[in-house]
């Protein structure tokens, strides 16, 4: 569970973390060069960024693509919604956080993962049963954030509303949503990125398509050039995924005050 | 006879429940008049119960017992057109900026954008942050802050203004500075103000009437007059008639002070056991 | 500023009585339990999903099933084994690395970096690398595991308040004393934080990795009820497992409370 995935943050880091990266990708050329290891564990640097292009060609990339983006999108959106709603229900409500919250929570540190095959067999192969699984996992660390952000609304901002004579949509539209934002948006990073790892991981258990299942049947079929083709584009998909998200995030938080 | 534009009769206040050890009595019995076009300064120790009182006098709090009167009427809720309410931590929304700030605070109360737009300048221009209309809270000062705070209260342009510590959070010089201005703008308008302050020099310095609290549960003990015109001065603030009055206020507030520090150590150590 | 009572009548203040508070839980839990069972017995086909009730019948048969109670059991071991090498391992890092302001900035990022990468991408690999046995899962659930300790303790040990360091340097306190009696207790916390989520990854790590695999161990007996389409039986196992994600989960939580006392007061 990437629920860290807030990343260096300064120049410094991000300096040491491209550093690395390059550190790495200059030791797998290096190692594969010399031939130090066995080839079908890892292909050489130079043979699998050449196939890399022709991957991302491909259809059977595109459809894959495809497949693994909608999965996310739809259980992103299902969990958001049901998300939002049930945070914002019982997050303005200290009695039901009391009562809900800890439920919520307990839950929260289960791996749903673990529900996979009941998803499958009601489910099936297809898409619907990676969505389900990826919006029940996604669903958790939205609500948990929109509680948590309705609930920590600056009381002194309510009273100051209300005192100034805010109608009940006025003080939601211009205390309330503005107060929540910042943790709401980090809870809906927190669950696109979920969502994200929850369809890839279950697309290499139970999957007909998708990026996940693509990187396994060719593991499978011992065609390790485009496997690691495929992770490597895996990676930097999940990392545009991630830095948009994260930008969302960041953009929300410097909308709420200290620009 | 001076006119009553507030009044509270016979106010009582209590939390949790009677007889056990979470219950704090916070006023006892409290009757206080404020006439109108005065500021009025409540002062006294810690807990004594006179932010309580302003925040039933805003409608935040209901009494236990007794009335409390605006303008010869009961308080039932907010009263946005009349009474205007500056907090301790300014509550300006700090995702808005100074100048959206108070442009929100009449559109809560009703006011049409165009004029809102205009009051909501001249508010900044009298508060001398005209050049930070456009600046987030947190791009401000804690001054600043207070004086946007400020500004957006008066920018309502209500009879009352009722204030809680206004200046607490604030360093000695700015508060000087800004009691200055405070005196100066209100000596020019016919508002009535009463605000809460744990500071002697300025209840002397901007009031007309000090109303000296004792130690939880509230009762008040006296009420002094500064005999003192407005727009008062910062000379005013070094001679010798405002010593006095410091005198006779601190006179009256020490043992209350005192009796509210041992209070709280009780408290303290009884929870513990 | 509360709104207290207006009648003369004392003002009844103070928490929820935990007996209500545990009211409005049961009732969504029996709320969900029922429509699970009515729903699974009545709308859907016995094939795809069992009622609670068939599913706590098949509980002791798929017990008793040749081999399940071994592949439980095992499952169970690589997720203590994968927890302990991830405390190991990550407890030292963790410190090293934070405890020195240049050590965080080199490094930390770097740990970060690798924690954002989708792990399932390294799964095949350590598979090739171990085979289909417990050492790959173990790894899989250390890959998952050993980030929250190394950047939680990593974190706190960074920042422990430079007040309390100071005090103590100034009355002759020697690194070592320095780090025993403030840095050390001050990062107690945030290690049973981080332990606490190093569980979950622990779990989350070792059963994907088992449902991946399916040829042995859990993901063989799931695979094997689904296709023979058991269905009771693999609402078993999977319950199962997410209990005894819960108990440990639980352990955990309740370790972080105890040892947070005093900072959550």
């Amino acid at each position: 569970m990437n629920d860290a995935a807030a990343p260096a943050g300064n120049g410094q880091g991000r300096l040491v973390q491209l550093l690395f990266y390059v550190a790495v990708l200059a030791g797998w050329y290096a190692v594969t060069r010399a031939g130090l290891v066995n080839p079908i564990v890892l292909p050489p640097l130079d043979k699998v960024l050449a196939a890399i292009p022709g991957v991302v060609a491909s259809a059977q990339f595109g459809a894959d693509l495809a497949t693994t983006l909608f999965e996310v999108f739809c259980a992103f959106v299902l969990a958001a919604v049901a998300g939002l709603l049930v945070g914002y229900v019982v997050g303005r409500s200290p009695r039901r956080i009391a009562e809900y919250e800890p439920l919520l929570s307990a839950v929260y540190a289960v791996p749903l993962v673990l529900f996979f095959p009941l998803f499958v067999l009601f489910f099936g192969l297809g898409i619907a049963s990676k969505v389900a699984i990826g919006a029940a996992i996604a669903f958790f660390p939205i609500v948990l954030n929109t509680i948590a952000g309705f609930a920590n609304v600056n009381p002194v901002h309510l009273a100051a509303a209300r005192l100034m004579g805010a109608s009940p949509g006025q003080i939601m539209r211009h205390v309330m949503v503005p107060s929540a934002l910042p943790v709401v948006t980090t809870g809906l990073r927190m669950g696109l990125i979920v969502a994200l790892l929850g369809c890839l991981g279950t697309e290499t258990i139970a999957a007909t398509g998708g990026l996940g299942y693509r990187m396994v049947a060719l593991a499978e079929l011992m065609d390790t050039v485009e496997e690691y083709a495929y992770i490597v584009l895996i990676i930097v998909i999940a990392a545009l995924l991630n830095a948009l998200a994260g930008w969302a995030e960041a953009r929300a938080h410097r909308l709420m005050g200290a620009r | 006879m001076p006119e009553i534009a507030m009044s509270a009769r016979g106010v009582s206040h209590a939390y949790g429940v009677p007889g056990s050890a979470s219950h704090v009595a916070t006023l006892d019995d409290v009757s206080l008049d404020v006439r109108r076009g005065e500021l009025l300064a409540l002062i006294g120790p810690s807990g004594c119960g006179k932010t309580t009182l302003l925040n039933m006098f805003a409608s935040l709090v209901r009494p236990l017992r007794g009335t409390i009167e605006v303008d010869g009427q009961p308080v039932t809720g907010p009263m946005p057109r009349k009474v205007a309410f500056v907090f301790q931590e300014h509550a300006l929304f700090p995702w808005n900026t100074i100048r959206d700030n108070i442009g929100l605070a009449l559109k809560f109360q009703g006011v049409a954008k165009p004029e809102a737009a205009e009051r909501a300048a001249h508010a900044l221009e009298a508060v001398g942050l005209a050049d930070f209309a456009d600046h987030f809270p947190g791009q401000l000062s804690g001054g600043m802050k207070q004086r946007a705070s400020l500004a957006r209260a008066l920018s309502l342009d209500t009879e009352f203004i009722l204030m809680d510590e206004p200046f607490a959070a604030l360093d000695e010089q700015t508060r000087i500075v800004l009691g200055e201005d405070l005196s100066a703008l209100l000596s020019r308008t016919r508002k009535t103000i009463v605000f809460v302050t744990h500071s002697l020099g300025e209840a002397v310095l901007l009031a007309d009437r000090v109303a000296i609290f004792s130690a939880r549960p509230g009762r008040i003990t006296g009420i002094i007059d500064i005999d003192e015109p407005h727009p008062r001065r910062s000379q005013f603030a070094t001679s010798e008639k405002f010593n006095r009055l410091r005198g006779d206020i601190f006179g009256l507030l020490h043992d209350e002070i005192r009796k509210s520090i041992d209070d709280s150590v009780h408290r303290r150590s009884g929870a513990a056991a | 500023m509360a709104a207290a009572a207006t009648s003369a009548l004392p003002v009844r203040e103070g928490p929820a009585r935990p007996v209500r508070l545990l009211r409005g839980r049961v009732v969504v839990i029996l709320v969900l339990l029922a429509v699970w069972e009515i729903g699974a017995r009545f709308f859907v086909s016995p094939h795809f999903a069992s009622p609670p009730s068939e599913m706590l019948l098949a509980l002791p048969s798929m017990l008793a099933t040749k081999g399940v109670p071994a592949a439980l059991a095992l499952s169970f071991g690589e997720l203590v084994a994968a927890f302990a090498v991830s405390v190991a391992i990550g407890l030292p890092l963790g410190l090293l690395i934070g405890l020195s302001g240049a050590s965080r900035r080199t490094l930390l990022p770097i740990v970060f970096l690798l924690y954002a990468i989708p792990q399932i991408t390294v799964l095949p690999l350590i598979i090739m690398l171990s085979g289909i046995g417990p050492a790959a899962k173990i790894v899989f659930g250390v890959t998952h595991a050993v980030f929250p300790i190394i950047f939680t303790l990593a974190a706190s040990v960074g920042e422990v308040d430079r007040t309390l360091v100071k005090f103590a340097r100034i009355t002759g306190a020697s690194s070592w004393q320095v780090f025993r009696y403030v840095t050390f207790p001050y990062a107690v916390p945030s290690f049973f934080n981080g332990m606490r989520l190093a569980m979950v990854g622990a779990i989350l790590g070792v059963l994907l990795a088992e449902l991946y695999v399916s040829s042995a161990g859990i993901g063989f007996y799931t695979r094997l009820f689904a296709d023979s389409f058991q269905t009771p039986k693999l609402f078993a196992l999977v319950f199962v497992l997410a209990a005894m994600a819960v108990v440990l989960n639980e352990i955990m939580r309740r370790a972080e409370i105890r040892f947070s006392r005093w900072r959550n007061g």
